[in-house]
């Protein structure tokens, strides 16, 4: 009757206990399952939910206890607030012929500006500095390369705010409170590690033999960076640039104690609606949508790259 | 079109005093024009340092390469208009078929038309069969479709010369077979001079114009399939050319009058003067027997040494077996049509024609005394020249 088998994948298979072989067993298996995902996913998307239904919520309606899970009376009046101040902080109130009298003061394009120069700025100088650094660890040879490997990857471990302190008079030395720059080189310098190991992957990979067969077919060096190095890394430099860019756009508490509130990034911006009671939650969740929404957009467009690129999925032909 | 030419070529990598390694050491070669050289040799022995050198990917430490006898050593791989075919392919893996093909011809000369390109590209195609695979990316291929690729990518461009480095050693048995073919077949039409790196002794007798052995870094000889196989230079061409091993024994060799007497240990034999030119009177050698020149003294007389030998193994491969066997402790190999009546574990009396049989000097390992034709087989060696069908009747004799 049992089939005389000495394949050690179907033993395994047949020695299994009653919840794999009942059917009571078989539905336990699905509800745990089922249980376990839902209850993560609760856990992960209700704050998320939380704030959707916040936006769309009357002021009156978020005071209410109990609070309601679904909007009663919906109502874009957290979006208006928003978007009338920010265009009227922005001067196009008297452009469009607009009639504004908001009791806020919030100016989202500005933020989403700030974030913008900051994360872009800071995705580019991890890009180019750790794609860099990146080369060289991959294709010399030299005493303490190993150290320093593990050194970045210590880095990327230690929390920022760890060292507030000497950044903060780094800063002060260069004389740069109170702008952007300051924050591009933090993030920059905080992000290049992992870019450092995303590309050292990368160029490890790289097969020689490919540059050898563009030698071979008369490229420069130029001409090899150009048309086969550059289009085979992109997946990865774009990955790269996606986690520098998201990490310098999340960024709170260096951009709060960097900046005054002229120059004030998404975050601490957000920050600046929560007055204690007088908080308008609707127009703060409303203001955080708004500046995920670029950002969501663009993530979604790229997200294909971002994958491959972490998995190295471009050069394995 | 080019006659390609290396003189006293070494590459060392690394300084030679602090365990450098001495990769190719000394070669001198010459490929005449739209000759097929086969470098042949163990892996390590330097033939993909040496083709990378006549490529233009390393420079030699010392020695000259030349193209038509103007000296290329300084001049960059990008300018030497040669063409490489590489052992795991390394095409563009973000560039389709077609691309890969014609990526080549736009670097040569920016200015060509994209029309003449893609002539090119479908001609291409079309002789090697590709055609409908021109819009593929390399991932979508199978490994014999990559092959074939990474062929139109050195022939599109029509260069001065192939180098192939182990172009087949990726493919699977049968298809190794037909693509050496097509290879042979499509480096005749388009008549390039061309250099193949093989460790397939196998590939390099059926492909090679030319057989260049190398062993260490260093050329071991230089010569045509059938004078490699024939006559070679010694000792370790003698077994690394042919399949199975040749048979090794060490013994001496005495002069004595008109003959000279040699004694292995399991057998021994008179050869005639006229085979064999040695000067001492007695001289330390080793004597090789082919298992292809071992027949069994039932089926044909050789008219040289009997040597008896106890069954092993017997080895069907079809229309022929390998006889594995012993005597007097020492292996022996022998192949043989007639097989189906032997048994494991009985003993035969193999039997080997005297001009087959080579004679090295044991100090020196170099070759006393290749393989003669006998008249039962003006037409050729069997295993070499099996291609041309006449080979395979003579063991059957
Ligand atoms: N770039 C290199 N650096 C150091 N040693 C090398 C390099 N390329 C090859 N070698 C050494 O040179 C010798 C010959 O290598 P190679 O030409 O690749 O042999 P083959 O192709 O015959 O297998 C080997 O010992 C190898 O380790
Ligand atoms: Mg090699």
């Amino acid at each position: 009757m049992a089939a005389d088998t000495t394949d050690p994948a179907e033993e395994f298979g047949s020695n299994r206990s009653w919840l794999y072989d009942t059917t009571p067993g078989f539905y336990l298996r699905k509800v745990l399952i089922w249980g376990t995902t839902l209850g993560l996913s609760t856990f992960i998307l209700f704050p998320l939910y939380w704030m959707v239904v916040t936006a769309f919520k009357t002021t009156s309606e978020i005071q209410q206890i109990p609070p309601t899970v679904v909007p009663e009376t919906p109502s874009l009046e957290g979006f208006r607030l928003v978007v009338e101040s920010s265009l009227a902080a922005g001067g196009f109130d008297s452009f469009l012929g607009w009639d504004i009298s908001s009791a806020i003061d919030i100016d989202v394009l500005l933020l989403i500006a700030n974030s913008l120069k900051v994360a872009v700025g800071a995705g580019l100088i991890a890009l180019v500095f750790g794609t860099i650094a990146a080369y060289v660890l991959s294709q010399q040879e030299f005493r303490g390369k190993n150290a320093i490997m593990s050194l970045l990857l210590a880095s990327l471990m230690f929390p920022g705010t760890a060292i507030m302190v000497p950044e903060w008079e780094l800063i002060s030395t260069l004389n740069l409170f109170n702008s952007h720059l300051a924050l591009i080189l933090i993030y920059g310098a905080m992000t290049a590690p992992f870019v450092v190991w995303l590309m050292k992957g990368f160029f490890d990979d790289f097969p020689d033999s490919i540059l050898d067969a563009a030698r071979m077919d008369q490229c420069t060096p130029y001409e090899s960076f150009r048309y086969v190095i550059a289009p085979m890394a992109v997946n990865s430099l774009i990955a790269s640039f996606i986690f520098a860019f998201l990490l310098a756009w999340n960024e709170l508490v260096f951009a709060l104690t960097l900046l005054n509130q002229s120059k004030f990034t998404v975050p601490p911006g957000l920050l600046t609606f929560v007055q204690g009671f007088n908080t308008q939650w609707n127009v703060v969740a409303a203001a955080s949508i708004l500046v995920s929404l670029p950002v969501l957009a663009g993530l979604a467009y790229i997200q294909r790259y971002f994958v491959q690129g972490l998995t190295g999925g471009a050069i394995k032909g | 079109m080019t006659t390609l030419e290396l003189d006293g070529v070494t590459k060392t990598f690394g300084a030679p005093d602090a365990g450098g390694v001495v990769a190719v050491d000394d070669v001198s070669l010459t490929v005449d024009d739209g000759e097929f050289l086969v470098l042949l040799g163990p892996s390590g022995c330097g033939k993909t340092t040496t083709l990378r050198m006549i490529g233009g990917l390393e420079t030699p430490t010392e020695g000259v390469i030349s193209f038509d006898g103007t000296e290329v050593n300084e001049v960059k791989a990008r300018n030497r208009d040669v063409a490489m075919v590489f052992q795991n392919f390394a095409l563009y893996p973000h560039m389709n078929v077609s691309q890969n093909l014609g990526f080549g011809l736009r670097r040569e000369n920016e200015d060509r038309s994209s029309e003449e390109i893609i002539d090119r590209i479908e001609a291409v195609a079309e002789m090697l069969e590709i055609e409908g695979l021109l819009d593929n990316t390399p991932a979508a291929l199978s490994g014999g479709q990559k092959q074939r690729v990474a062929l139109g990518r050195a022939i599109i461009r029509e260069p001065r010369l192939f180098l192939f480095d182990e172009p087949l050693a990726n493919l699977d048995a049968s298809l190794r077979k037909t693509m050496r073919t097509e290879i042979d077949e499509l480096q005749s039409e388009v008549g390039i001079t061309s250099v193949y790196v093989t460790h397939n002794q196998e590939e390099a007798m059926s492909i090679g114009d030319k057989i260049a052995v190398m062993n260490d870094g260093r050329l071991q000889q230089l010569g045509t399939p059938s004078e490699v196989f024939n006559e070679p230079s010694n000792q370790f061409v003698a077994q690394f050319v042919g399949s199975p091993d040749m048979n090794l024994y060490e013994g001496t060799l005495t002069e004595n009058g008109d003959v000279y007497r040699v004694n292995v240990g399991i057998t021994e034999f008179d050869l005639p003067s006229g085979l064999v030119q040695a000067g001492d009177d007695v001289l330390d050698v080793v004597v090789g027997f082919r298992p292809q020149d071992l027949f069994q003294s039932r089926t044909r007389q050789t008219g040289g040494p009997k040597i008896e030998a106890d069954l092993r193994v017997v080895e069907p491969l079809g229309t022929e077996a390998i006889l594995y066997g012993e005597t007097e402790g020492r292996a022996i190999r022998a192949t043989d049509t007639q097989f189906h009546d032997l048994d494991e574990d009985q003993s035969v009396t193999l039997s080997i024609a005297p001009e087959h049989i080579y004679l090295f000097d044991a100090n020196t390992e170099e070759l006393l005394k290749g393989r003669l034709m006998t008249e039962r087989e003006d037409t050729g060696v069997g295993e070499v020249e099996v291609r041309d069908g006449a080979g395979a009747e003579v063991r059957d004799g």
